[in-house]
């Protein structure tokens, strides 16, 4: 184990992430995590604008997370939440902008309403991902989503071009899940 | 009725509701987990207060820095409950607050401004 860490080091720094989670996520580690990245953008001087956009793709994809990975602890608290596990990377591209992926394992009948979804989104351009978003924003929440079922529309207003992202079986009852959105 | 009065969080707004006063208040972060059990009591609250309450104005300002899509939706609700009293004749004024550098909290304002009809929604800019 001790000689790998030395690779993945040198392969983050060539792929450019800042940062790298893998493990449970919890709602504690969303706010330290998007506080984290919050403060470091602010310290280099990035503007306002951009540190709130890649806050909000960060806290979008985790909360993602915490709500949708199959992977997950039963906690003993149903207050507290359940604890989930998912990757997440902050990076940056060679052009300067801010990435955020995420990955997690997904429950694989999922699979096919989150492909729609996202394609559809990939396929709008602002004005009609603005009039998209408001539309739903109006309308009921998705029958099977645990959110408002915004997070994806949000994602993409904010995304510099389409979302990347891919799902590959890993069983008959689960996907592994990834997205890549590149703030603008 | 009681006063309505929620501590911040990191991830919270501080929700000071005071009737005796006439001051509504929301500040701070929006992205807690579950946004129907933070803010589910609040609206408890105000559908109380809209039978108990004979005052024709309500003025709520609202400063929020960041704030997720399910907090997002959670605000839609609440200016629709607060747009159909503006209907029903109550002179409601929302105070959409923003530092003059949170471009995105402007343009969230904005959204939310085109998205009323009946209420007074102000976009009030601030500095340091």
């Amino acid at each position: 184990m001790a000689d790998s860490l030395f690779r993945y080091y040198e392969e983050m720094q060539r792929e450019g992430v800042i940062l790298y989670f893998n493990g449970p996520v919890s709602q504690g580690v969303v706010e330290s995590i998007a506080d984290l990245m919050r403060n470091k953008m602010s310290a280099e001087e990035a503007g306002m604008g951009s540190v709130q956009r890649v806050f909000s793709i960060l806290v979008e994809q985790m909360q993602n997370i915490v709500r949708y990975s199959s992977e997950r602890e039963a906690s003993s608290d149903a207050l507290q939440g359940g604890m989930a596990y998912g990757q997440v990377v902050v990076g940056r591209e060679m052009d300067g902008r801010v990435f955020v992926a995420c990955g997690n394992r997904i429950s694989a009948e999922d699979c096919g309403e989150l492909t729609s979804h996202i394609e559809r989104l990939r396929r709008m351009n602002p004005e009609e991902l603005k009039a998209y978003y408001r539309e739903r924003r109006r309308s009921g929440a998705p029958e099977n989503s645990k959110g408002a079922g915004l997070g994806f529309v949000e994602m993409a207003r904010k995304s510099a071009r389409p979302m990347d992202y891919d799902i590959r079986p890993l069983d008959c009852d689960t996907s592994f899940f990834s997205m890549k959105v590149v703030a603008q | 009725m009681t006063r309505y009065s929620v501590q911040a969080t990191k991830s919270s707004p501080r929700i000071d509701f005071d009737p005796k006063r006439m001051s509504f208040e929301i500040k701070g972060e929006s992205y807690p987990e579950n946004c129907w059990a933070f803010y589910g009591p609040m609206f408890d609250w105000l559908e109380e207060f809209f039978v108990k309450s004979n005052g024709d104005r309500l003025e709520i300002d609202m400063e929020i820095l960041y704030f997720n899509s399910s907090s997002s939706k959670t605000f839609m609700d609440l200016f629709d409950l607060l747009d159909e009293h503006a209907d029903k004749g109550k002179n409601i004024v929302v105070n959409w607050r923003y530092h003059e550098e949170n471009e995105s909290a402007m343009e969230c304002g904005e959204e939310f401004m085109e998205d009323v009809s009946n209420l007074k929604f102000n976009l009030i800019e601030f500095t340091d």
